[in-house]
């Protein structure tokens, strides 16, 4: 590193919002993935990959105003691409044209990275490793449910019990503002209220509508409304033309409980995310400690259609960073050294010996005879043993409880992983 | 809590509503007072309050409006709390307004702001070309000296403004205080975040 006044080569920089992802981070993010992939396939829900690069045109045709903020690029023909700033997207147009013919509904997972540029002075990440699952076909508020449930399972799998999950409807609040009779200029000011998350514009948007009571004071309450089936009861009593929307979400919260995730649900007609894109329900996991969702989804029926095979849709996405987050803050301070030898000897003359306890199955990490890094080595990247040639056998040091041995056979004295 | 002139009157908004925000009058230099039932208060400049809600740092915030116009923070701006009065208004020197000219002869008129991004929407929201000059504090010095045409700036009483021979020429949005949520705390406090907001509604 360049002291001071020194010179040296320029620092190696990343560009805004890029990072490396070191080998402890990195183990534990394929841990997470792991047990998330093992719960969608345990649901049925298939992996499916998607090229990083897409045609902006075709992207762009998801939804009104097209995908928004991502980085693009031209191809050698001039047209342009886009580096995929979601997976939902590109999942539904796979889906919708390369599964047209599946009979349905299909369930498909996924786990790849996204990329957006970051917002000038903010602290956000250009790229997002993503896990998620889409199942497209299925209609009813049992489909919803189904996803609901993947998620909190996957959640839990991850090591995240204590996850919310808020649960909200944009076709119960289009229910409700037709109810009121709202007109669409009214109806843009309350949009654009609800999506920059300002209760207090909200609040004055319902005002100026005009409205007699219980309909004013619901609609002003509307996104403030959190909590279990008293909300959906609330609003059926005072907009009576939105009690089917509300029948609807009753019954998912009924099904979201018989899949044993009743706990971690909750109402919350606040959840009124990206209008354009979502039809039905929509929602959002939270972990305590984190600031912002660890997942967020939702039923886009309208999607599909725009690339193919119209389908109902209804899925979700785990931003992976942020579940790491939550559940680093669970993990134990010190992690004991883990199961795996540094073996002297084990890259030239004893190559035999480190071929045997790989095939058994245990991590050898081999340095040629004479290494005198070995102990370094392995405190560095945490390996538990330490093994050299000692007279016709071994001299072991375990770092676990710092005691050294003599053994003739390694594979006798080093327990292999069950 | 915002510092500066916000911080008295949400002290006394907050005991006026029934949270014990004795605590804050006695914090002197510290910067984050825990009080008797579990609340912690974090005092920090108004301009760093949306960053700390935002991250979840901050269950809840107390900011100006013209903050969170600036910012455009990703929070819940759940209240108006109705003090801190002011008005965020363009004004430049007394006398003829520099401003069409500079349009007409220059192609844009040169701004000094603290508050770069509201000037800018501003301008072009009216359809004129702006340059936007970024400054610290003492806004009202720069088109004295030449630095710019005018400013962008937040004013109360215009005093300051009057003082220094500046005249107010357009509003472009009337402040006052908000309480703001952290996404996350917003749903996962929902009764405390709730309960406080009706307590500040009734005081």
């Amino acid at each position: 590193m360049a002291v001071d006044g020194e010179a040296g080569p320029a620092p190696a920089t990343l560009p805004a919002g890029a990072k490396d992802v070191l080998p402890v981070e990195a183990e534990e993010l394929r841990e997470l993935e792991g047990r998330i992939r093992a719960v969608a396939a345990a649901f049925g829900y298939r992996e499916v990959m998607t090229p990083v690069l897409e045609l902006a045109e075709v992207l762009d045709r998801a939804q009104e105003g097209g995908v928004g903020p991502a980085f693009r690029l031209f191809d050698d023909h001039g047209r342009v691409l886009v580096l995929r700033p979601d997976l939902t997207i590109p999942v539904a147009r796979l889906v919708a044209t390369r599964l047209a013919d599946h009979p349905g509904p299909v369930r498909v997972a996924y786990l790849a990275r996204v990329f957006r540029p970051p917002p000038a002075g903010r602290a956000q990440a250009a790229e997002e490793r993503q896990a998620g699952a889409e199942l497209v076909g299925a209609g009813g508020a049992e489909a919803d449910a189904e996803v609901i449930g993947l998620l909190v399972s996957a959640l839990a799998a991850a090591g995240l019990g204590d996850a919310r999950v808020a649960v909200g409807d944009v076709s119960l609040t289009a229910a409700v503002l037709d109810g009121l009779g709202a007109s669409e200029a009214r109806r843009e000011r309350l949009r654009s209220a609800a999506s920059a998350r300002n209760l207090v514009a909200w609040r004055r948007a319902a005002r100026d509508l005009d409205l007699a009571d219980p309909g004013r004071t619901l609609l002003a309450e509307l996104p403030s409304l959190r909590g279990g089936e008293e909300v959906l009861e609330r609003v059926a009593d005072a907009v009576p033309s939105a009690e089917p929307a509300c029948g609807r979400l009753a019954r998912l919260l009924d099904l979201v409980a018989a899949h044993g995730a009743g706990e971690a649900v909750m109402i919350d007609l606040g959840v009124l995310r990206d209008w354009a894109y979502y039809s039905g329900v929509v929602f959002e996991a939270y972990a305590p400690g984190v600031g912002a969702p660890v997942a967020v989804g939702g039923r886009y029926d309208r999607m599909a259609g725009r690339f193919g095979r119209a389908r109902p849709a209804v899925g979700f996405t785990i931003t992976l960073e942020r579940l790491h987050r939550a559940v680093a803050g669970q993990r134990p301070e010190e992690a004991p050294p883990r199961d795996g030898v540094v073996l002297v000897g084990g890259m030239d003359d004893d190559l035999a010996a480190a071929r045997a306890m790989r095939a058994a199955g245990l991590p050898v990490v081999a340095l040629p005879t004479g290494d005198e890094r070995a102990e370094r080595l392995a405190a560095a990247d945490g390996w538990r043993w330490v093994a050299a040639r000692a007279g016709d056998g071994y001299r072991v040091l375990d770092r676990a409880s710092g005691r050294s041995f003599a053994c003739d056979e390694l594979q006798e004295a080093l327990p292999s992983p069950p | 809590m915002p510092l500066g002139a916000l911080f008295d009157e949400s002290v006394a908004r907050l005991a006026a509503a029934g949270v014990d925000a004795a605590p804050l009058a006695g914090a002197g230099r510290r910067l984050v007072v825990a009080s008797a039932n579990g609340t912690t208060f974090i005092t920090t400049r108004p301009s760093d309050v949306p960053t700390y809600v935002e991250a979840g740092a901050a269950d809840v915030g107390i900011v100006g409006k013209d903050v969170l116009r600036e910012q455009v923070p990703d929070v819940y701006e759940v209240l108006d709390l109705g003090f801190g009065r002011c008005r965020m208004v363009y004004a430049t020197a007394e006398g003829e307004d520099p401003t069409p000219a500079a349009l007409e002869h220059l192609g844009a008129v040169r701004v000094a702001t603290k508050y770069p991004r509201t000037a800018e929407a501003h301008f072009a929201a009216t359809g004129r070309a702006a340059e936007v000059v970024r400054v610290n504090g003492s806004v009202e010095l720069a088109p004295l000296v030449g630095l710019a045409h005018g400013i962008v700036d937040l004013t109360s009483t215009g005093r300051t403004l009057r003082d220094n021979g500046l005249v107010a020429r357009e509003e472009i949005f009337a402040s006052s205080a908000r309480l703001i949520a952290n996404r996350v705390s917003h749903k996962l406090q929902a009764r405390a975040v709730d309960d406080l907001v009706s307590r500040l509604e009734a005081s």
